[in-house]
């Protein structure tokens, strides 16, 4: 195995030195304690020797270089042919957590054409310029028309309104709720639609279970959440969302489900909810939302939702055009009824569902399961 | 007033103190510029910028600050030693001074120097309000002795008295050596403002002893009212001419005291030289070789030693006598530099670790800044050197960038050259061409460093910008950058480390401004290059609040700039020692890395 001689220290006060030169070439043999070559730091010049016998490898550092301490200086092999293993690319960038996703200029980039760094395809794992060009050129000019004013750095603020007031920051479920609504306004195509339904049959299916498995209550709102999921195993692409011009199905159904916990509008996460069975589920919801209530969500309950269901019952709202979720193409909109009717809606992304689609996955949500 | 009367050689000089009116008039003859002065009348021998304090003649100097101008004392005295001039130099202080450190660092120097500075004191027992008995310990005629100085305690009530001072003075001035005289004398009146608390008694009897009372005792009485008419109508004459000069105006306000850029360019070769330290190492050898007047101060200096960072090396043993070993008094040298730089001479002092500066404001602030704005005739074309920042594990007091304090000092030159610079050639310019007062400050970690500018220009200098012309502001990079980086001195590696990660991993543009001039700073020159640059970062390794950094973000947001700014530099918290901690504090490329990516 190659055995790396590292550069060494000199003396407390200096982290790097000089490479002066090596006395030895590539492929040489040495022995143990061989002079291979000199460094220096601006106070004294250091002998590097061989820490055991073997044929030089290879050198990482180049006479005249100012090397790091404790460096890969040169590779030391039993046999010449040893490969010298692969080094890190820049060993001198060791802080900071590494370079980021998304390069810095195509982060001015995205921002001077109005992109989200979601829309781009990575090239090796990073949104790099090249990355964000080659996007823009393959959508032919359809997206990433220069913003007016250039760049953000210089573009103008939005001056604020011009009445007196104080600025209030905003709480962490706001931002979310910012966050959340400017993903539907940015990103999404929305549309809504809604369909009426009779609403005895559900009833009488969240008694029959309610006696069934013994519960406190009719638990009507999670067993037509329960519903949904189903309807995905038959429609999976209303558990989807867009990416790069193209439908990017879920696996997993997490069920987001929106709760008002005082001032707080939560949507709470079920996460694997198609691998639950009924009761599992209803337990599962009740539990979560027994969190959200309480403020006490997890961190993997507050995020990830593939699919959404909103119910303004409680407020005796008879309809309601949810916002999407970011990353969802569809969230059902759940009134109050009257009179044995009422409309049950959905908000959807329409570049992911069209109309027809989103019909007649409501009429199946609206129609219960079947029942002994 | 004995000793200035006992003074009669062209190259003497007499630095005066807050209490100045008797030894002026006594050395200059000058009643009407005086009072002039005090009325802040242009006919004032200052033209009304002095005032009571500070008065400038001919070689008299009085300042207000009370052991401030000993130092200088020295310099003077070294100075007209070094020419072979028989001049002594007379510094006045009274009793109260001796609570002063710098009085005692100047008296030490003197005596390791040898040189014919007489220190005097005037003992009126009194400092303000509070006897000196009560602030004074131990003996102060054995304070002199203890220094090596010939020491004299006269009486102005002793019928010899002016006869002994003039012996006195004729004595340091066929010995050249120090000394230090003693005169008991009596304060009459109060210090100011009616502020005197002794008792009637004690001020009778001091009145009586007093020797122009025991002259008038020995005149007729209607000789003494004679005398004393006489006086009164001298002073009426005098007051009527100093008002009929108009009130002292600027016919400009001044903006700035700098003396213009002089001479011409010389010649550098600098390919040869293989690093920073080399290059500071062989600009001094030049400029000690080709200007006799180029004289080096500084702890430690001498060969083999060479100064603590060997800047120089092997020049006390080719310049004999120019390359000067001192005493550890930072301020005391300072102000010898002073008095050096006023003398004529060209001194450059070496202060060991820039952290020591502190120990110099004084004498900077109060003193060689100051004479060049008060006095017309007088500049102080004195370099003080000094090797500064951390990353070397020195610790609280070893490891500091002052800049931040400097660059806010009025008048005062600062520059802080990097290794893309040509140190030397900074260094020379700033000896030959530019006559005032300047700090030259060198990273520690820059003097293993090669001089080579790599791929910067130099920036073109605005022509408003004083001094822009002899210390070149730098670029590299884009002109059409993403980010630029203004950054100077030792944290120019450190920068330019920062821009290639943002330029390989982050693929900015990057743009690198590194300006040597901090201070006066060059501000039109700065500005045309800034002002439609969309990021500007501005890296230092000062603490940056109020600092270089601050003021650079104020020009901007002055003048309208549009785009972000940010800056960089150490916490306001002390300097670490050990590596890992010290390491944390001083801003890294990493730092620099994640504060382009936050304005981003």
């Amino acid at each position: 195995m190659a055995t790396p001689v590292y550069v060494p220290r000199i003396n407390n006060n200096d982290d790097e030195v000089k490479i002066l030169g090596f006395e030895v070439v590539k492929g040489a043999k040495v022995s143990a304690d061989q002079i291979l070559g000199q460094i220096e730091t601006d106070k004294a010049v250091m002998d590097v020797t061989a820490p055991e016998a073997g044929y030089l490898l290879g050198f990482v550092g180049q006479p005249e270089e100012v090397v790091k301490v404790g460096s890969v200086l040169l590779w030391i092999g039993k046999t010449a042919e040893e490969e010298i293993p692969e080094m890190k690319a820049d060993p001198g960038h060791d802080g900071a957590g590494g370079a980021s996703q998304t390069t810095a200029k195509a982060r001015l980039l995205l921002a001077r054409h109005g992109l989200s760094v979601d829309a781009v395809p990575p090239i090796n794992g990073r949104v790099t310029v090249e990355a964000v060009e080659r996007y823009l050129a393959e959508s032919g000019g359809k997206v990433g028309a220069p913003r007016r004013g250039g760049e953000a750095a210089v573009q103008p603020l939005d001056p604020g309104p011009n009445v007196a007031g104080s600025v209030v920051e905003l709480t962490r479920e706001e931002k979310g709720m910012a966050s959340t609504v400017s993903w539907h306004r940015d990103f999404a195509v929305p549309g809504y639609i809604e369909i009426e339904y009779d609403t005895a049959p559900w009833v009488e299916y969240a008694k029959f279970f309610q006696e069934q498995k013994g519960l406190l209550m009719p638990p009507l709102l999670p067993l037509m959440a329960w519903r949904l999921i189903q309807v995905v195993k038959e429609m999976p692409r209303i558990n989807a969302t867009f990416v790069h011009g193209k439908r990017y199905e879920y696996q997993p159904v997490n069920l987001g489900f929106t709760i008002q916990a005082g001032e707080a509008l939560y949507l709470a996460v079920v996460r694997e909810s198609q691998q639950l069975d009924e009761l599992a589920f209803v337990n599962g919801l009740g539990d979560v939302l027994r969190r959200a209530a309480g403020h006490n969500l997890r961190e993997s309950e507050t995020s990830g939702a593939t699919i959404g269901f909103s119910s303004m019952e409680r407020w005796k709202v008879t309809r309601h055009v949810p916002i999407l979720p970011p990353h969802t193409s569809f969230m059902v909109a759940h009134a109050a009824g009257h009179a044995g009717k009422a409309v049950l809606g959905a908000s959807y992304d329409h570049r992911v569902l069209n109309g027809g689609q989103v019909v007649s996955a409501l009429k199946k949500i609206a129609t219960p399961p079947k029942h002994q | 007033m004995s000793v200035v009367r006992a003074l009669s050689h062209p190259d003497d000089y007499v630095l005066s103190n807050h209490r100045n009116h008797g030894h002026f008039m006594t050395y200059s003859g000058d009643f009407v510029g005086l009072v002039a002065e005090i009325m802040g009348r242009k006919g004032g021998v200052c033209g009304g910028y002095g005032g009571s304090q500070h008065i400038a003649y001919r070689n008299f100097h009085s300042n207000g600050v009370q052991a401030g101008m000993t130092g200088i004392g020295v310099g003077l005295a070294a100075a007209n030693k070094g020419r072979g001039s028989p001049g002594v130099v007379a510094v006045i202080i009274g009793d109260g001074t001796l609570g002063e450190g710098m009085l005692y660092e100047s008296m030490n120097l003197a005596s390791t120097w040898k040189v014919p500075v007489l220190f005097v004191v005037e003992h009126n027992g009194i400092a303000q309000t509070t006897y000196t008995r009560d602030t004074i310990g131990g003996d102060i005629v054995l304070r002199g002795r203890a220094f090596g100085l010939s020491t004299w305690r006269v009486s102005d009530r002793d019928e010899s008295f002016i006869d002994e001072v003039e012996r006195i003075v004729g004595e340091v001035r066929s010995s050249g050596l120090p000394g230090m005289l003693v005169i008991d004398t009596g304060r009459l009146g109060p210090h100011s403002k009616g502020d005197d608390l002794r008792d009637p008694a004690e001020m009778e009897g001091l009145v009586a002893g007093d020797p122009l009372m025991a002259l008038a005792a020995r005149l007729s009485a209607s000789e003494v009212d004679d005398v004393k008419e006489r006086c009164k109508e001298f002073i009426v004459q005098i007051e009527q001419q100093a008002l009929a000069f108009p009130p002292a105006v600027f016919d400009e306000a001044p903006e700035h005291v700098f003396r213009p850029v002089r001479g011409v360019d010389g010649p550098r070769d600098t390919e040869r030289l293989p690093n920073v330290r080399a290059a500071l190492n062989d600009a001094l050898r030049q400029l000690l070789a080709t200007d006799p007047e180029v004289i080096l101060v500084g702890e430690d200096l001498h060969d083999p030693y060479g100064g603590a960072f060997k800047v120089t090396a092997g020049l006390s043993e080719q310049f004999k006598g120019r390359v000067i070993s001192t005493p550890i008094s930072e301020a005391g040298i300072t102000g010898a530099g002073i008095g050096l730089a006023m003398a004529g001479k060209k001194p450059i002092v070496e202060i060991m670790f820039a952290d020591f500066l502190t120990l110099c404001m004084d004498q900077i602030y109060n003193h060689a800044v100051k004479f060049p704005g008060m006095f017309e005739d007088t500049s102080v074309p004195l370099i003080i050197r000094t090797p500064c920042g951390g990353r070397r594990g020195y610790g609280p007091t070893h490891s500091q960038s002052l800049e931040n304090l400097f660059v806010s000092v009025p008048g005062l030159t600062v520059l802080y050259g990097s290794h893309r610079h040509d140190l030397g050639h900074l260094l020379v310019n700033a000896s030959q061409r530019w006559d005032n007062p300047t700090l030259f400050l060198e990273h520690k970690l820059l003097y293993g460093e090669k001089q080579d500018a790599g791929d910067y220009v130099e920036v073109e200098p605005d022509g408003g910008d004083i001094g822009a012309v002899l210390f070149p502001t730098l670029r590299n990079g884009s002109d059409d950058p993403d980010v630029t980086l203004l950054s100077y001195g030792g944290m120019l590696p450190v920068t330019e480390k920062a821009a290639r990660i943002l330029s390989d991993e982050e693929e900015l543009s990057v743009e690198i401004v590194a300006p040597a001039l901090l201070a006066p700073l060059p501000r039109e020159t700065l500005l045309r290059l800034l002002m439609d640059r969309p990021r500007i970062l501005v890296v230092e390794e000062a603490h940056h609040h109020f600092g270089f950094s601050a003021e650079i973000l104020a020009l901007l947001a002055e003048n309208g700039y549009a785009g972000r700014v940010a800056r960089l530099g150490a916490a306001p918290v002390p300097i670490a020692s050990a590596r890992s901690l010290e390491s944390s504090q001083l801003p890294d490329e990493n730092a620099v890395v994640a504060a382009v990516m936050d304005l981003i």
